[in-house]
């Protein structure tokens, strides 16, 4: 797994590639939380290049919504293969992470 | 029929199941949904059969009779009961979601038979089974 964020002054980005299991989740959580509690309550995830994603994936992430939600802000997602988005599907994620078409486009559903 | 036991990592068991599934003719999306069920299964064993108790063996046997693939995982950990794990509640808001609860569900969704047995002789053995699409 692959983590890249890209911080602009309204909006990070949070970029994940690879597997996210329970090897890799923690780190996940903990640079998803870090993002958050940064006063970048605005955060994007980037899940295009994820191309498998467990559980444990699926916790690191909610964490993160409720986290962002309870200061103010979001979590917000772009891009998903369509493997990953039958698991977020089954799993109510769908409902959970408001969906954009683009990167560009999540950032910009955010307040300025 | 083929088949590893650990010591090996979650991630060569993912491995494992996603070279067997090919092999054995089912398509990337069956693949997909057999590695998950399989990583979740023997991820809530390291972490609840196995729990205090440091890291113990896992099995994983993986057949195939072109009609079905079924991955049998056995271990020596405390048993479980798989009617006892409640569903998650998939409408509620992420507020109202609590963390984690989802292994066992998941497992459900991505597989069509599955077999639980656990015994203190013999130790716990599921069996996750999959129609292969052709």
């Amino acid at each position: 797994m692959e983590i890249t964020a890209e911080t602009s002054p309204n909006v990070t980005v949070v970029s994940i590639s690879g597997t996210v299991d329970s090897g890799t989740a923690g780190a996940l959580a903990t640079s998803l939380r870090e993002h958050a509690g940064n006063g970048g309550s605005h955060l994007v995830a980037d899940l295009a290049g994820v191309d498998y994603m467990s559980s444990a994936g699926l916790r690191a992430l909610l964490e993160t919504v409720k986290e962002a939600r309870q200061r103010g802000g979001d979590l917000r997602r772009a891009g998903v293969q369509p493997n990953v988005l039958r698991v977020l599907d089954l799993s109510g994620f769908t409902k959970i992470l408001k969906v954009f078409p683009d990167v560009a486009a999540a950032a910009a559903s955010f307040p300025a | 029929m083929s088949g590893v036991t650990t010591p090996g990592t979650l991630e060569a068991i993912q491995a494992f199941v996603v070279d067997g599934c090919r092999r054995a003719g089912a398509d990337d999306a069956t693949g997909f949904d057999l590695r998950l069920a399989v990583d979740e299964a023997c991820t809530n064993v390291a972490m609840h059969g196995y729990a205090g108790a440091g890291p113990g063996p896992i099995g994983v046997v993986l057949e195939s009779d072109g009609t079905w693939i079924r991955v049998t995982i056995t271990d020596r950990g405390v048993s479980f009961r798989p009617e006892r794990v409640e569903p998650p509640d998939l409408a509620a808001e992420a507020e109202r979601r609590p963390l984690g609860g989802l292994g066992w569900h998941l497992i459900r969704q991505m597989t069509d038979e599955i077999e639980y047995h656990s015994d203190s002789d013999s130790g716990n053995r599921l069996v996750l089974g999959r129609r292969i699409k052709p």
